[in-house]
């Protein structure tokens, strides 16, 4: 499929998806590079953000030319279980954070804990600000790893993944100019709330590409994607409902 | 090397973190793969969705029994 021919219907899911998650994913490395920016400059930070890009830019171009090779139903059922499986753990965690079974996600505490590690590492005696850029390496290349499944599993099984890119990189410049505005913890991300909603995609893709690689496409077209959301939106809320604690419970 | 391993559980953990999930959503896919091939049903998407909301309240509840173990 050409650029031209992508309609809205078709892109907006991917991009939106692929965006959504991108900037929680975006918003967690970011807090671990401004953690061993603080302790050590940000020269160690940037140039193990940097090294990670450029491990990640090898794994996506080596990644993308070989799933061109594997036949299209094939790839759309592995990408669907992949994705189903994603985004079932994602929305498990987010149903348990809603209904406050679990603790929610909170990047000033995580920045804390970070810097106290990463510190404590750094007192050990090695090379300063080899071990700061080492901790920035692994967190974005975790996180970016995360990133590139997202964008080649929302966008390969369709020729999407360009669009699908462009909305991880739109997140990745508005996380940025976000975080080095504030300089701080991007905390006011309502980051749970982004990841129930990128659990609901995530699942829904999952069922969308796998039903459809078993050749039994969802009825509407990629209409359907809307759909899906919708009721497994509807679902995780009535578990949340259904798990959170009476206040009974709750005060005893 | 610490590290490489470090990524690979990490991998690891993103698609298969609760085994019990990941077991029972395979099973769903399994059943709807040979719906969809015995009987080239149009329904095989609505075993999908609603085994996989099944597979997603069935770890619910078993996370949420846990926390209020503790």
């Amino acid at each position: 499929m050409t650029a031209g021919m992508i309609t809205w219907t078709t892109a907006a899911p991917a991009v939106g998806a692929a965006f959504v998650a991108s900037t929680v994913e975006v918003v967690e490395a970011f807090t671990i590079v401004l953690a061993v920016a603080t302790l050590r400059g940000w020269r160690p930070a940037l140039s193990g953000a940097a090294a990670a890009l450029a491990a990640l830019a090898i794994v996506v171009a080596a990644l993308g030319p070989a799933l061109d090779l594997v036949p299209l139903q094939v790839l759309q059922v592995v990408i669907g279980v992949l994705l189903l499986l994603f985004g079932l753990g994602w929305l498990r965690k987010a149903v348990l954070r809603a209904a406050g079974l679990m603790a929610l996600h909170d990047e000033s505490a995580i920045f804390e804990r970070e810097k106290a590690a990463i510190g404590g590492e750094v007192a050990g005696g090695r090379s300063k600000d080899w071990i700061a850029g080492l901790a920035a390496f692994k967190a974005v290349l975790l996180e970016g790893l995360e990133v590139v499944f997202i964008v080649l599993a929302v966008g390969a099984a369709r020729g999407l993944t360009l669009p699908a890119a462009a909305g991880a990189l739109a997140a990745f410049v508005a996380v940025m100019v976000a975080g080095l505005a504030i300089h701080k913890p991007l905390s006011k991300v309502p980051e749970n709330t982004l990841k129930f909603a990128v659990g609901v995609m995530l699942s829904s893709f999952g069922v969308f590409w796998t039903a459809e690689g078993l050749g039994t496409p969802c009825p509407g077209g990629d209409l359907a994607l809307f759909g899906l959301a919708g009721v497994f939106l509807l679902a995780a809320l009535a578990l949340v409902g259904l798990v959170r604690p009476r206040p009974v419970e709750a005060s005893a | 090397m610490r590290m490489l391993m470090e990524v690979l559980a990490e991998l690891w953990s993103m698609f298969a973190g609760d085994r019990r999930l990941t077991l029972l959503a395979l099973c769903v896919v399994v059943l709807t793969g040979l719906i969809a091939l015995l009987a080239r049903s149009s329904f095989a998407p609505a075993v999908l969705l609603v085994g996989a909301i099944l597979v997603l309240a069935d770890a619910v509840f078993a996370a949420a029994h846990k926390a209020r173990g503790r």
